[in-house]
């Protein structure tokens, strides 16, 4: 029993990071500006992703860090998707955790890296102010952009800060 | 001693003739007073007897001592036996003083009287010393020629041996018949020299002091290498041992004579005490340097090729002529015992052998390298290992004349290869267990890994035709390795993986690993040549390099059946284990799979046209990617075509092969126009094949593949085979074009040159890059059909006359467009190719782990692009530099220092 557990589960990992090899291969023959993401090490189930702030949104100019986790069972779960770097939005927390439905109840094996981040990114400049992990910023949005993009700045890092 | 004193003499009792008397007759000798004792009171004392004994003795002392002296003078030259006799009659008075003096009341009291033998020696050596030695001094005081060694040797002995005579013969005669001749008992058994008794006593000591005196005369260091040399110069006559250069071979009856003048000389050099132990270090000495002569003569000349080993007739030699030359030499010298025991002839043998061994160990990479023709030698060597030592010198020895001779950059990777088969062979023979092939192999197989052209070679050679290449087709074209090809052709051995290595338990037939093998050693089972050569590299890396050299052969191979294809996987599915040949075997699939796909197809269409032109192209649908399926199809074109003669409808076929983009190596790609009719054609089998396959589709790849024309013109027509698709194009461009009127159709019959055109139109008329056009019309230049017209411009040879043709411009064309088609040979890309058409990609995968990853050195890029790139990245760090290097150029990246690079802020 053990015995055979294991294997499978060893093939499913080798499934995975064949998956995940070949998302990689899309990206880098397809690159989106503004978005980029690639493996953390030789296993390929955990990645790192920047993304570029959209333009005409709060964030513009802004670089962002996340990281992504992929189960066993990927893609038939959503990877664990994380802002590593600190971002003032409605739908992130203050550890970064993030409420976006494709990463939750909507995700379908369709859906690739690529698709997550650029969802992410399209949630940057419109966030979903109906169910807020963080209040204040969903009230702000709407009452006071000025405030709203000042606090953005203050709470934002470089990536060579956050590596220090 | 006149003559009348003889007369005296001989009546009176005269105690001597020559020299003054003896005191004690005149004044006795009254002794000594002792301390306290008045003088003359000891006279009539206690030792009364003592004077009168004193004076007795000293009087026969004295007449013996004169009897005895040697005369004076050198007495070499005359005959020994006149010298006595003659002038010292034995008289009666001297007989009995001897005895007196030897045996009877005058014999010496120990320690405090002189003894008359030792007078005697003293007496021998002094007046060899004076007068003999001087003469054999001048024979060795130079340097000894080894012409002279012989004579030299042989002269000494005369003057030595006439000595002795001379000295032994008053010994002899006078002095031991008169000592007790009586054998002690506990020696009775010893030969009769060794006897102990106090005559035999007597005469050796003698002997052995007078042969001290000869030792010392002669220079003990030059006296032994000539000794030396004498002998093994016996020896090679014996043998008939080819003596320098100058092989000069001994007659027959100068070998018994040489043994016999070597047996004379050592007996005589051992009585005058110049055999012994001296001797005999100078006779193995001899007989060292002898082996080795006899070796190198009889067993180092040419014949390196028998198929027997030379080890037989050299232990004949070793037990029927060398070691009863010992025992001879033994006799001579009077060793015990003469005979040799059995270690010793053992050891004899081992010694031959290892020499034997060693210098062949020299030769064993000429060996080696023609294997099959040195059986013989290989089993000496064979049996030379089994000496301690052996097996270490000859790796070392190996190895250090492959690294000085093989592994340098003037020999080919072919050159290699091939000698690395034989060394493979040759030393599995060696020693089955491999462990020798092992550590000889290392440095080749780490040299091999270096060459870029290795995997090339080794694949192409195993694709090669065997039975073609002893016909000489390939001679050395450079590319083949014969020694693979061979080896290929070799039945498969049933292979086995030895998955168990010592884990089953229930293997009677195991053995452990040989003591002296390295800690990776495998056991092996059973002596796969190719797998020697299979596992040069990691097995991905080969399987890669195999289906690049595959893709490309199966594209241009003639045979239908494809035997050496399938063959070579198969060969390679055993060793290598078939989970990782899938693309291969996809690949071989596929082209099998299109002969199929091209009958079906031109069924219907070998109606309407004649198959006699022959196009081969290939599409391919991936039947196993997940993706939009987008099959490669590779196109040429095959236009029948006629200069001159625009016919609408052309015979021609075409053949496509059908492979699967997803499992073949990259492909060539170069776009250009294949000619209408062509393309017709192509979007007919397009269709049909949709109809067959179903949804798949083809897509032409139409730099690949090849094609048949016919060229007719005006005065001849010609056919061509096997042409590049491009050379194809190019020709049927110089077909009119409709609404170009073409002179020479009605009335120009006279002409000699049609339609002509230059490099630029054509590049626009087949969307060709300028280089392929200039390639393709150098082609057809140097076939004679085109001619350079003008700077750039290429006309069409409508009749070949003697103004127009210029053979030579037609040759240098030819010349150059070999040497460009050779560039352009390969259908699979380039690593070069392949690198600058992939470098989007792989700069994308640079920036962006610098983006996601931070700051990495070279080396670790490297690393990740190779586990990340799907495909496989088959470059280095160095390649990797260059990609960074153009991404600083334009302002992505930037060098830290070190090997560490990072994205620019």
């Amino acid at each position: 029993m053990a015995l055979s557990a294991g294997t499978r589960s060893n093939g499913g990992s080798a499934n995975v990071a064949q998956r995940l090899q070949k998302e990689l291969m899309d990206i880098m023959t397809h690159p989106t500006p503004g978005i980029s993401a690639f493996p953390v090490d030789e296993n390929m189930t955990s990645w790192a992703a920047t993304i570029d702030g959209p333009a005409d949104t709060p964030y513009a100019g802004l670089t962002f860090k996340l990281s992504m986790e992929f189960a066993t069972t990927y893609p038939y779960t959503a990877p664990t998707v994380l802002f590593k770097t600190p971002i003032y939005h409605p739908n992130v927390d203050f550890s970064g955790r993030i409420c976006l439905d494709i990463l939750k109840e909507k995700w379908a094996a369709t859906m690739s890296v690529s698709s997550v981040l650029l969802s992410l990114q399209s949630l940057l400049g419109e966030p979903n102010n109906s169910s807020p992990l963080n209040g204040q910023a969903a009230e702000l949005w709407d009452k006071d952009m000025v405030e709203y993009k000042r606090l953005v700045i203050a709470r934002h890092k470089n990536p060579e800060e956050l590596e220090t | 001693m006149d003559y009348n004193d003889r007369v005296f003499a001989s009546v009176f009792s005269v105690p001597s003739v020559s020299h003054t008397t003896p005191t004690p007759i005149a004044t006795p000798d009254l002794g000594n007073a002792e301390p306290g004792e008045s003088f003359g009171g000891g006279l009539f004392g206690g030792n009364l007897g003592n004077p009168q004994r004193k004076v007795k003795r000293n009087l026969a002392w004295s007449t013996a001592t004169r009897f005895l002296s040697l005369p004076k003078g050198n007495h070499a030259d005359t005959d020994p036996s006149n010298v006595e006799n003659e002038e010292r009659p034995n008289t009666a008075e001297v007989q009995d003083a001897l005895e007196y003096l030897l045996v009877g009341d005058g014999k010496p009291e120990i320690f405090t009287e002189d003894n008359l033998l030792d007078w005697f020696i003293d007496e021998a050596q002094l007046h060899f010393a004076t007068f003999a030695r001087s003469e054999v001094e001048q024979w060795w005081n130079e340097e000894i020629p080894l012409e002279a060694a012989w004579d030299t040797l042989e002269t000494t002995q005369r003057l030595l041996q006439h000595a002795q005579n001379v000295y032994l013969r008053p010994l002899a005669e006078h002095i031991l018949p008169l000592l007790n001749d009586t054998v002690e008992p506990e020696s009775r058994t010893l030969p009769p020299e060794y006897r102990v008794s106090e005559r035999n006593n007597a005469s050796r000591r003698f002997l052995s002091a007078l042969h001290g005196a000869f030792v010392h005369s002669l220079p003990s260091q030059r006296f032994s290498k000539t000794l030396s040399y004498v002998l093994y110069d016996a020896g090679l006559k014996v043998f008939r041992i080819p003596k320098g250069k100058k092989n000069k071979v001994v007659a027959n009856s100068a070998h018994e004579g040489s043994r016999r003048r070597m047996q004379d000389l050592l007996q005589g050099l051992d009585r005058v005490g110049l055999g012994g132990d001296k001797a005999q270090k100078s006779f193995a000495h001899a007989m060292d340097k002898l082996l080795d002569a006899f070796i190198n003569s009889h067993y180092l000349r040419v014949d390196w090729h028998g198929k027997e080993s030379e080890l037989e007739s050299l232990r004949m030699w070793i037990s029927k002529a060398f070691i009863p030359l010992i025992e001879l030499v033994n006799t001579c010298l009077r060793c015990h015992p003469t005979s040799l025991s059995a270690p010793e002839i053992q050891h004899w043998h081992d010694a031959a052998l290892g020499r034997l061994g060693r210098a062949k160990v020299e030769y064993l990479f000429e060996y080696a390298s023609d294997y099959h023709t040195s059986r013989g030698v290989l089993k000496t060597i064979k049996e030379y290992m089994k000496l301690p030592n052996a097996k270490q010198y000859l790796t070392t020895r190996f190895s250090e004349h492959v690294s000085r001779r093989l592994l340098s950059p003037g020999a080919t990777t072919t050159y290699i290869l091939d000698l690395y088969m034989c060394f493979i062979r040759t030393f599995l023979y060696l020693d089955p267990k491999g462990v020798l092939l092992e550590r000889v192999a290392r440095p080749i197989r780490r040299y091999l890994k270096e060459r870029e052209d290795t995997a090339r070679i080794i694949i192409t050679s195993m694709l090669a035709d065997a039975a073609a290449e002893n016909n000489g087709k390939f001679s050395s074209a450079g590319d083949l390795s014969v020694e693979i090809a061979t080896e290929m052709q070799r039945p498969i051995t049933s292979f086995e993986h030895d998955v168990s290595q010592g884990l089953d338990w229930d293997n009677m037939n195991w053995q452990p690993s040989p003591t002296d093998a390295a800690p990776d050693y495998k056991q092996q089972k059973g002596h796969d040549i190719i797998l020697f050569v299979l596992t040069l590299w990691e097995r991905d890396d080969f399987i890669n390099e195999l289906k690049n050299i595959l893709g490309d052969h199966l594209l241009r191979s003639q045979d239908p059946e494809y035997a050496n294809e399938i063959r070579l996987l198969e060969l390679i599915k055993v060793r290598l284990g078939d989970d990782k040949l899938q693309a291969c075997e996809v690949m071989l699939r596929d082209v099998l799979e299109s002969k199929r796909i091209n009958s079906a197809i031109r069924a219907p269409i070998a109606q309407m046209r004649t198959p006699d032109n022959r196009a081969l192209q290939a599409p391919g649908g991936p039947p196993r990617t997940p993706q939009p399926r987008q099959p490669v199809a590779s196109i040429p074109s095959v236009p029948g075509l006629g200069t001159p003669l625009p016919k609408s409808s052309v015979d021609m076929t075409l053949n496509a092969h059908i492979i699967s983009s997803f499992f073949w190596p990259s492909l060539r790609d170069d776009h250009f126009l294949i000619p209408a009719e062509v393309q017709n054609m192509q979007r007919d089998y397009e269709s049909r094949f949709t109809h067959i396959k179903g949804r798949q589709k083809l897509q032409w790849k139409n730099a690949l593949g090849d094609g048949s024309v016919a060229l007719e013109l005006d005065d001849r027509t010609e056919q061509f085979d096997g042409l590049m698709p491009w050379q194809v194009s190019v020709i049927y461009a110089f077909q009119p074009q409709p609404g170009e009127e073409w002179v020479g159709k009605g009335k120009g019959k006279g002409k000699e040159l049609g339609i002509s055109r230059n490099v630029e139109q054509l590049e626009e008329m087949l969307e060709m890059d300028e280089q392929l056009v200039r390639q393709a019309l150098a082609f057809w230049v140097g076939k004679q059909i085109l001619r350079e017209m003008d700077h750039d411009t290429f006309a069409v040879i409508e009749r070949l006359t003697s103004a127009n043709m210029d053979t030579e411009a037609a040759a240098a064309a030819q010349e150059l467009a070999e040497v460009q088609a050779q560039a352009q040979a390969g259908s699979v890309k380039s690593q070069h190719d392949l690198l600058q058409e992939k470098k989007d990609v792989y700069m994308t995968f640079i920036t962006s782990m610098l983006t996601n990853q931070g700051n990495l050195p070279v080396q670790r890029i490297a690393m990740m692009m190779k586990i990340m790139v799907a495909g496989g990245f088959p470059f280095g760090p160095e390649e990797v530099t260059i990609l960074l290097e153009e991404l600083e150029n334009e302002g992505k990246v930037i060098g830290i220092g070190g090997d560490i690079w990072g994205i620019k802020k």
